[in-house]
């Protein structure tokens, strides 16, 4: 199962990173979105490291969504997801490609924003980086988990863009209100202790979404 | 059709009892002292939240019994409990604020409770939502299904994501394991209020399932 | 009414009407649906 997921993933990867179009657009649009926020709030009333954490997941919660949109896109062009189907794999092993691919697209996305998000809002991240990373990894998990799995429902729906958000993002608010508490914490030089509480409750919903998903993945896709 | 018919009557029944209701909490249920009249929008605005919570139990259920035995009725169902259990939040959603208004002072906060009030709503409306963008009826079905059950996973997460986070709700009274705080005379109409909820979502849902059915059946002809 | 009771009634006829006229609405909503699915 782990063997075919891996080719699975491997595969979506190459082509993303052969093309680089898609990849290309989403480090673009979490630059451009970290922009925005510089420009969308008034720099004498608010200092940048106030509002820190939120600049940083909302920018994450948007990259994210962007990619997983695109996630089951690709399989519908000429009907590749049913030749996946008739293939000899596993649906579990099929949501298991399609998540690493995606924990591997996000993390890229998330890998390029950081660094810049530091550099535009003047925020200290190094003495902090081993946790933040910790931070961002349990809550990409979780956000990409359950994404992966509406993404393949909303992929053969009508507005499949506009319903996928809608669908999501109330499953994208426990690891995001998490998130930024623990960044917080982390970003206000508080003791690592403050945050382990909130590493933990992500962990939980990790576990949780990504057996749920695992196990009910096969029903979005059975015919 | 018999369901249909049934489910008419006990839909007016309980829309004739939800008067007395009306009565009884006006004028025969004593007035709280620190909150004043105003305390007596709990008698609607807890039923309607318990029963939209129930609703969403349910849908999640009916998802789990749909996957597992794939019987047409529990789609249905789900379907029907999801579209009855918003008309309930929207209920929860507006005497919510209009009782927070005189009590705390603002219409909105983003306190535990309420927080998670709107998200059911919000939970609701993606499940319907859903549906309405999926036409084939099998994957509909489904879709839905896995839906219905990550919501109401969902549910005690972002419970306890917003209840960390800050509350000021007032603490449940009823169903306190001590003796209920609640004086005698409030609880009962919290009682029976609660019952007549009950019977009205039991009237809507069969309406709505037998809606359904009325549907396919217009399809196939 | 004793001393001291806030006086705010209309809040609580707002909320019961409201009550109402949803929960109405909805019956007759159903009533409608059903006669003409």
């Amino acid at each position: 199962m782990w063997r075919h997921a891996w080719y699975l993933a491997r595969k979506d990867l190459l082509v993303e990173f052969r093309s680089r179009t898609a990849i290309l657009s989403a480090v673009v649009f979490t630059v451009l979105v970290l922009m925005v926020f510089n420009f969308g709030r008034d720099p004498t009333a608010v200092a940048a490291v106030d509002l820190a954490p939120s600049i940083l997941w909302v920018t994450f919660t948007f990259a994210a969504m962007l990619a997983l949109n695109r996630a089951f896109q690709l399989e519908l062009e000429n009907q590749a997801l049913d030749g996946l189907l008739l293939a000899p794999v596993s649906r579990s092993s099929i949501y298991l490609g399609k998540l690493i691919a995606n924990l591997v697209f996000v993390a890229t996305v998330e890998a390029v924003g950081l660094p810049l998000f530091a550099l535009f809002f003047n925020v200290p991240i190094l003495h902090v980086l081993g946790p933040l990373v910790a931070v961002i990894a349990l809550a990409t998990v979780g956000f990409v988990a359950v994404g992966t799995l509406f993404s393949a429902m909303t992929a053969r729906t009508r507005f499949a863009e506009l319903l996928l958000p809608v669908l999501l993002l109330p499953f994208m608010i426990p690891p995001l209100i998490w998130a930024v508490l623990a960044t917080a914490a982390l970003f206000a030089g508080r003791p690592l202790s403050e945050a382990t509480g909130w590493l933990r409750l992500l962990a939980a919903f990790d576990i949780v979404f990504v057996m749920l998903a695992f196990v009910l993945f096969p029903a979005t896709v059975n015919e | 059709m018999k369901l249909l018919q049934t489910g008419r009557w006990i839909t007016a029944v309980g829309l004739v009892l939800l008067a007395g209701v009306y009565v009884r909490a006006l004028a025969f249920t004593p007035v709280e002292r620190f909150q004043g009249p105003a305390q007596k929008i709990y008698y609607v605005h807890v039923p309607s939240a318990v029963v939209s919570m129930m609703a969403m139990g349910l849908v999640g259920l009916a998802g789990i019994l749909f996957l597992l035995l794939k019987d047409q009725r529990f789609d249905r169902f789900g379907e029907a409990s999801a579209e009855v259990g918003t008309a309930f939040s929207v209920v929860m959603l507006t005497t919510g604020p209009i009782w927070a208004k005189p009590i705390w002072g603002t219409w909105w906060t983003w306190d535990a409770r309420l927080t998670l009030t709107l998200f059911l709503f919000l939970l609701f409306l993606g499940y319907l939502l859903l549906r309405g963008a999926v036409t084939d009826p099998g994957l509909r079905a489904r879709y839905s299904a896995v839906l219905g059950i990550c919501g109401l996973v969902l549910l005690p997460f972002i419970h306890l994501s917003v209840y960390l986070f800050r509350t000021l709700h007032p603490q449940p009274i009823v169903l306190k394991p001590s003796a209920p705080s609640l004086p005698g005379e409030m609880l009962v109409t919290l009682l029976v209020s609660f019952l007549v909820f009950v019977l009205l979502y039991v009237g809507f849902v069969m309406q709505r399932y037998a809606l359904s059915l009325l549907r396919e059946e217009a399809a196939h002809a | 009414m004793p001393e001291g009771v806030p006086q705010n009634s209309a809040f609580m006829i707002a909320a019961y009407v409201v009550t109402a006229v949803i929960l109405v609405g909805y019956a007759v909503i159903l009533y409608r649906r059903t006669l003409k699915p």
